[in-house]
Order: C-alpha cells, then structure tokens, then sequence
C-alpha cells in the first residue's frame, strides 16, 4: 500500500508558499495555483480513502523529538474518521475555491486571499491527519491563525480588525484550556497519542485526572466550535469575506471542535459527567443560538448563530452517546452549510446588502442562486429525503434513546426553531415583494457551478447514513464501544421529526408569507421584552465587555503607565546616564594630533616604569 | 676610546628634543623638522652599535642608509600633502585641523 | 683628544637641534636643522662610517633640506613672527620629555656596555656595497621602488586641478 496520506496538506502548503511569495506576480493565475493544489489533494484524498477500504492503517514518518524520554512521532492517522474529515475538507475546500475565483473578483488582496486560503487547507488537512495532541495542537494554531488573518482580510474596516481580534481571543481562551489539558492528560499517562487513548490511558491514569483532561480538552473544542459560553466570536467573524465564511466559519476549522471530542471520544466515554458536560453545553448553544437566528436580520449573522446552533446539536449528539449520529452531522452539515453561505455570498454580491428587510423577490432574478438556497434551506431544516434530515433524525434519536428527556426536548425545540428561522430567512429574501430598489442579477459561472455542485451533495449525502444504504455511513465510521445501540432509525422518530420541520416551516409561511408585514410586528410588539433580549443577543456581550474587556483594558492601562514611567524611565535613565559620561569624556578627544601624541608618550613612560622600574630604582 | 653609552646618550638627548619638537610646534613643517631629528637619533645609535658590535657585513650603516631613504621620502609625501592641505584650508597650522573628532 | 672632539661635535649636535626645534621662524629652523644633519655627519664620521657621512651630506643637507625651504616658501606667512609658533601644551610637553629623557638615561646608566670598540671596526666603502649588491640586494630594491612610488604619489598630490 502506497503511503501519501502524508502529501494531502503539502500541495496546500506549496500553494500557500507561492502565492505568498510570487503572488503579485501571478495576479489572476494565484487562484489556480490554490484550485489545483486543493484539487491535487481531493485526489489524492479519493486515494487514501480506497487504501484504507483495501485494510490500510496509519502510519509514521519518523521520529521530530525526544522530550523527556518520549519520543514523538510525525505520525499519520488514516482512519475512518479522519479519512471522512479529508474529503469533505478537500471537496468543500476546492468548490469555495474556486466559487472565490468570481467573489473576489478584483479585490486589491486576491493573491493573498489565496495564499491564505491555501495555509488554511494546509492547516487543516494537517489537523485531520495529525495522531498525537502536540501536532494536532500546531495545526489548530495554524487555523486559528487563518482564521484570523481572514475575518479581518478587509482590515480597512474597523469592524473586521476588531472582529479578527474577537475571534483571536476568544478562542486564544479555549486553547489555553486545550493545552492545559494536553499537559494534564500527559502528566497522568505519559503519552500523547490518540491511538493510545482507548486502551493505554484508562489503565494508567487516575480518574478525577483524566476528567479534568478531558473537560480541559473540551475547553478547546468550545471555543473553536464556538460554543456557549465562548460562542460570541462567530457572529462578528462575518465581517470576513462570505466565502471564507463558508469555508472556515461553517464547514470546516468550526468543526474541527466536535472533531476533537470525536477523535478524543474514548476519553470522555470513561466519565458519564464528561458527556454530559459535552451534551448540555452542546443544548445549551443550539437552543440559544436556534433562538437569536430568529429575529437576526443580516442574512449572514443568522447562518453564523445557524451554525452555532448545528454545532451545538453536534455536541449534544456526541455527549448523549451518538458517535455516529454526531460526526454524520458534521459531515452532512459541511455541505449545506457552506451550501447556504455560498449562496447567502452570491446573493450579497448581487443586492450588496446584507439587511434581509431590505431583500425580497430575488427567486425570479436568481434562478440558480435561490434553486440552491432553498435547496440548502430544506437540507438545514430537515425535510426529507434532504441530507439534514437524515443526520438531525439521528442526534434526536441518540438524545431519546439515551433517557435524558430534557436534552431530547432541547433537541427537539432546536430542530422546530431551525425550520422556522430558515423558512423565515427564504421567505423573507427570495419570495415575497422586492422592499427596496435593488437591482439584483445572476453571479458569474464560477459561483453558479460550486452552488450546483454542492446542491447535489446536500440532497445526496444524507442517504449515506439512511437506512435505504443500510446505514453505509454508521458501518464506515463506527467505533467500538457506542454507549447506546446506534442506527436503529425508527420510523416513528422519522415521521416525528418530519413533522416538526413541516411545522416550523408552515409557521413561518403563516407568519411571513400570509401574515405579510403586519403579523410579524404584531408578534413582535406582544413579546417585545422577549424580541429584546434576542435582539441582543441574551445581552453576552455586554456582559463580557464589562465583565472581562473593561477590567482588563484598566489592567492594560495599569501596566502600560508601569512600562511608561518604571520600565522605559529605566531605560531612558541608562541613556542619559550614558550620555552624561559621554560629555564628561568627550573633551578629551579633542581632534589635535599633538594632544593625542603628548598622551601616547605619557602612555610610553608608564611602559618604561613598568618594564624597567625595578631594574631602575629598585622599589 | 670614548666608550658607546656617550653615544647611546647622545641619541637619547637628541630624540627627546625632536620628541618635544613635535608636540609643540604648530607649525606642521616644524614638526616634519623634529621627526627628522628623531630619525637622525635612531641612525647615530645604528652607527654606533655597528661601529662597537657590529659585524663585518656593515649591517647596521646598511640600516641607516635604509632610514635615510625612507627619511627622505617621508618629507617628500610629507611636505606635499602640507601644500595640498595648505591649498585648501590657507593654514599649516595643526591645531587648525581637528575635523577628526566625535 | 678624541674625547674633546666628540664632546665638540656632540654639543653643537644638541645645540643645533634646540635650536631647530625653539626658533619662531620655520625658515631659521630649516637652517639650524641643516647644521644639526652636518653635526650628526660629523658623528659618523668620528665612529669611521665615512660613506654614512657623505650620505647624510649629500641626501639630507643637499636634498631634503632644499625641499623644506621650498616647501616653507611655497607656503606663505608662515614666517610672520606676530603668530605665535608653539601649541599651549607646552609645558606639559616639557614635563613629558623631561621625564622620559630621564627615564632613558636611567636605563642607559644601568646598563652594562661594552667599553671599547669590537673585532668588527671599520666597515669599508667596498663592504657596504659588497653587502648591498649581495646579502640585501632585495630591501636596496624595494626601497628604489618606494621611492619611485613616493614620487608618483607627491606629483599625483601635488598637481593642481583644473
């Protein structure tokens, strides 16, 4: 078997290094070189993936470094999991790509959007391929690096350099917890090798130790996944270029929390607490999230809390036992969240809005652009045979099934509001009266084809883990030891939550639609303490700005006056000092030969005194 | 015989007067003048110990005739960069000169 | 008798070299600088150097004294006696060779020389050039060529430009 798992983040990384560097150069060919480098790897992917049908494992490269007796390993891992992650890395990655070829058409940055983009995929695929934390944790800087750079690619806006920095230190929170846990875990087991995790550690470590690893590790996994109470990034990191939303926000680095809790799931199956920590953080961030979405009127802040909210329900699926169920709904989310991204961008690109108040009508103006939507829109509301139905039908079956009726009520909850809020979003954009003069026109090819080609993925990819393919998806990834029995799709549970989309989405028509204008205002006014507090976002952050931003700030003041007057005092003082001798010395050097002459011969008597002094005078 | 310290001596005597000589005379021509006495102390000691040690290659009237060749050509490139200076600042007054500094 | 004539030739040495060295005219200087050379022609001539002596005639007084008197004519004023012709660290100078004068002398007087003139004595006309032509043909040489660069570079300094 053919070992080039390890070469997928290369071509990324070589495209990334040319852009960089010759960017300015290649102008518009810097798009191909990133399209070809991610297409290289989606090959290459397709490759690993039938090694490891034909029985490959993982591998090493070779040893990086010996600390403190413990060798580490340029490991990779080709599993299930991570050849799952691979691919639909690699097929979102190089649509995105190539849907950016038109959105950022003429930007004054393009070549180094792509180099970005190229690190970010690089990073990425080098996450997913990664067998131990301390690489895992490289690779997650890197993204988060990306992400950065990226949210605030147009940093002439104030808004986007402050969202890069939100993002930036919002997660910064989670990965010091991330790595704290890294030390912990090491400490109690001496390894860092997931490969080690569901045989070696629960022998070794001690119990309360390894919890607080894995809620340390999990730590991590909330802050990049943007969970409750480190979700307040996400919705500002909008401010980035919509494709990137897709890519980094939605589809991929977002996810790559609930991969972690997913590749680390042996260690927070030792503690029932662990997972439930998982599950009720998980509810708590969709149902909120799911809440916000649906008074939100940018058209990319409520797919930003929509992906908060799925994320959420990931993690909810993971904490209540459904392995499957919750790494089936990354995948499958992936694909119709940057679906809906992608066509919330080609929408932005034609009406250069994002108010969706302002929208309206736009299905006659876009055919593709809104065939899609709304076919993403159907896939996130979970309408069947659509892929989100198939996934979320899933998570609530794992919720119910693992006797927790409150996580399965938010669950349930989560999944009505989401039909609601995305019906809302189509009815409100697409259908209904244009509500402003915008002159709305179809995008270019090269944002049409991605929109199709990943149209036909949220349609199709959810009947991998259907029941029609005998639960392919489940029998590919599946671990070995599900707390509960998995893939058991009852029909009652598919004909329940059926329903409770129909319904959130026949309540939205009633609202939206037939209510027009009138009815939404009237709601609106009747809970108005309510729409507030949504309106605002549960107030978060106002309450981390004087909880945590402004104290801070003062802290910074603080310091900045010691470094001020104490530290550079003490630096100018040895200046000064410097220069007060300098004076002093500096007459002596006065430019006239024979002062210097007269000096050297005084220098020339010591010399004989000392040389010849004894011989001399005898002293 | 007179024995060779008296000429030691007289070396001695003459260089220290070419020694003050250059530190004090502004005049840059002055001091060219002093060096060439210091040059002559050196060269009676030369003569001197060849005359009283030497060996019969004559070694040490060699020497001297070496040092009054470079003499003479250090008053050469000596006393034309004074004009070349002298052309340029109208001064050949040392303590004129004292850019080089700081 | 030979001591008189050295203790002669040694004091107008000393003297004539002050004198260089206090005169406020560069060009009374120049002159007491060439009868300090001639005295000091006269020392080798008393240790039997006859050809250094003829030398130090020839090269010093005739040659490099006649540049000094054209280099102080060329250079203008410098003979005006209004200008005083000694820096202001004069004494301290003073001290300086004083001191160092003194010192020299200590370690000559402790010194054991030898009294009386060696084996080796005179070294005649014939030996120097034998020596000059044989053993240090190379530094006679190099010395030519110094010279010839010493000329190339006072003319290349010297020249005016337009």
């Amino acid at each position: 078997m053919v070992k080039i798992a390890h070469l997928i983040p290369l071509f990324p990384f070589l495209a990334f290094v040319v852009n960089i560097l010759f960017g300015r150069r290649l102008k518009g060919a810097s798009a191909w070189v990133s399209v070809l480098a991610s297409g290289v790897s989606l090959a290459l992917s397709v490759v690993v993936y039938q090694g490891l049908l034909a029985g490959q494992g993982p591998y090493d490269l070779g040893k990086w470094l010996t600390i403190n007796g413990l060798p580490i390993h340029f490991g990779v891992s080709v599993d299930s999991l991570s050849v799952m992650m691979l691919l639909v890395v690699t097929i979102v990655g190089t649509l995105i790509q190539i849907y950016s070829i038109g959105y950022m058409h003429g930007d004054p940055r393009y070549s180094r959007y792509f180099a970005y983009i190229s690190f970010f995929m690089a990073s990425m695929l080098g996450l997913v391929l990664a067998d131990n934390f301390l690489m895992v944790y490289i690779f997650w800087e890197g993204v988060g690096l990306c992400s950065y750079l990226l949210i605030a690619f147009w940093f002439e806006r104030p808004a986007a350099a402050k969202a890069g920095m939100k993002a930036f230190i919002t997660t910064r929170i989670g990965d010091t917890g991330f790595l704290l846990g890294i030390f912990l875990l090491f400490i109690a087991t001496k390894t860092i090798y997931f490969s080690d995790l569901s045989h070696i550690v629960p022998m070794v470590g001690s119990e309360w130790m390894l919890t607080a690893a894995a809620l340390l590790i999990f730590c991590g996994a909330v802050g990049k996944s943007a969970q409750f109470p480190l979700h307040v990034w996400l919705p500002d990191a909008m401010e980035g270029p919509t494709a990137v939303s897709a890519l980094i926000h939605a589809a991929t680095m977002v996810a790559a929390g609930v991969y972690l809790v997913a590749r680390t799931y042996s260690l927070f199956v030792l503690n029932s607490f662990c997972l439930e920590t998982v599950a009720v953080i998980g509810g708590i961030s969709a149902l909120m999230a799911a809440s916000i979405a649906t008074v939100n009127n940018d058209i990319k802040r409520v797919l930003a809390y929509s992906t908060i909210s799925q994320l959420g329900l990931m993690m909810l699926g993971l904490g209540v036992g459904g392995y499957s169920a919750g790494t089936f709904h990354l995948m499958t989310h992936a694909f119709f969240k940057a679906l809906l991204f992608l066509c919330a961008g080609s929408v932005i690109h034609a009406v250069h809005t994002q108010d969706i108040q302002k929208m309206g009508g736009l299905l006659s103006k876009m055919k593709v652009t809104g065939t899609a939507f709304i076919i993403g829109t159907l896939a996130l509301a979970g309408v069947p045979p659509f892929a989100g139905f198939w996934s979320k039908d899933e998570i609530l079956l794992a919720a119910f099934q693992s006797g927790h009726p409150f996580l399965f009520g938010v669950a349930v909850l989560t999944s009505f509001l989401t039909a609601f809020y995305m019906s809302r979003l189509i009815f409100l954009v697409l259908f209904g009266k244009p509500r402003s003069s915008l002159h709305a026109h179809e995008s270019p090819k090269t944002m049409t084809i991605p929109l199709m080609v990943l149209s036909f993925f949220a349609v199709f990819v959810g009947l991998l883990g259907s029941p029609l393919t005998h639960h392919a998806f489940q029998n590919f990834i599946f671990f070995g030891a599900p707390s509960v029995e998995e893939g058991q799709a009852s029909g009652a549970m598919m004909m329940f939550s059926t329903v409770l989309s129909l319904s959130g989405i026949g309540l939205a028509y009633v609202v939206y639609i037939v209510g027009n204008k009138i009815l939404p205002v009237n709601i609106r006014a009747r809970f108005a303490p309510f729409d507030q507090l949504l309106l605002n976002k549960y107030h978060f952050d106002e309450i981390y700005d004087a909880v945590f931003v402004r104290p801070c700030l003062k802290l910074c003041d603080l310091f900045s006056q010691f470094d001020r007057i104490v530290v550079d005092g003490m630096v100018n003082g040895t200046a000064r000092v410097v220069q007060w001798f300098s004076a002093v010395l500096r007459p002596l050097q006065t430019g006239l030969v024979q002062h210097y002459l007269l000096i050297q011969f005084l220098g020339v008597i010591v010399l004989i005194l000392t040389v010849m002094g004894k011989l001399c005078f005898r002293f | 015989m007179i024995p060779l310290d008296y000429f030691v001596v007289l070396g001695a005597v003459l260089f220290c007067i070419g020694i003050f000589g250059v530190l004090t005379r502004r005049n840059v021509i002055g001091v060219l003048i002093s060096i060439e006495l210091i040059l002559n102390a050196a060269n009676i000691n030369l003569v001197a110990f060849n005359r009283y040690l030497g060996t019969p290659d004559g070694l040490g009237q060699i020497f001297a005739i070496f040092v009054i060749a470079i003499a003479a050509i250090a008053s050469v490139v000596g006393l034309v960069l004074i004009i070349a200076i002298y052309r340029n600042g109208k001064s050949v007054f040392l303590d004129h000169f004292n850019l080089m500094k700081w | 008798m030979a001591e008189i004539t050295f203790f002669f030739i040694a004091l107008c040495v000393c003297v004539f070299a002050l004198l260089s060295v206090l005169s406020r005219d560069v060009f009374h200087c120049a002159v007491w600088l060439a009868l300090t050379l001639l005295s000091v022609a006269g020392v080798y001539f008393y240790l039997d150097a006859e050809f250094l002596g003829v030398v130090q005639v020839l090269v010093y007084v005739g040659g490099i004294i006649t540049l000094f008197v054209f280099a102080i004519k060329l250079t203008a004023k410098i003979g005006d006696k209004s200008i005083v012709q000694v820096n202001e660290q004069t004494l301290a100078a003073a001290i300086v060779t004083a001191v160092l004068f003194y010192l020299l002398f200590k370690v000559i007087a402790v010194h054991p020389w030898v009294s009386g003139p060696g084996s080796a004595a005179v070294v005649s006309l014939k030996d120097i050039g034998n020596s000059l032509l044989t053993g240090y043909v190379l530094p006679f040489e190099f010395i030519s060529l110094i010279l010839l660069a010493a000329m190339v570079g006072a003319i290349v300094i010297g020249k005016v430009k337009k």
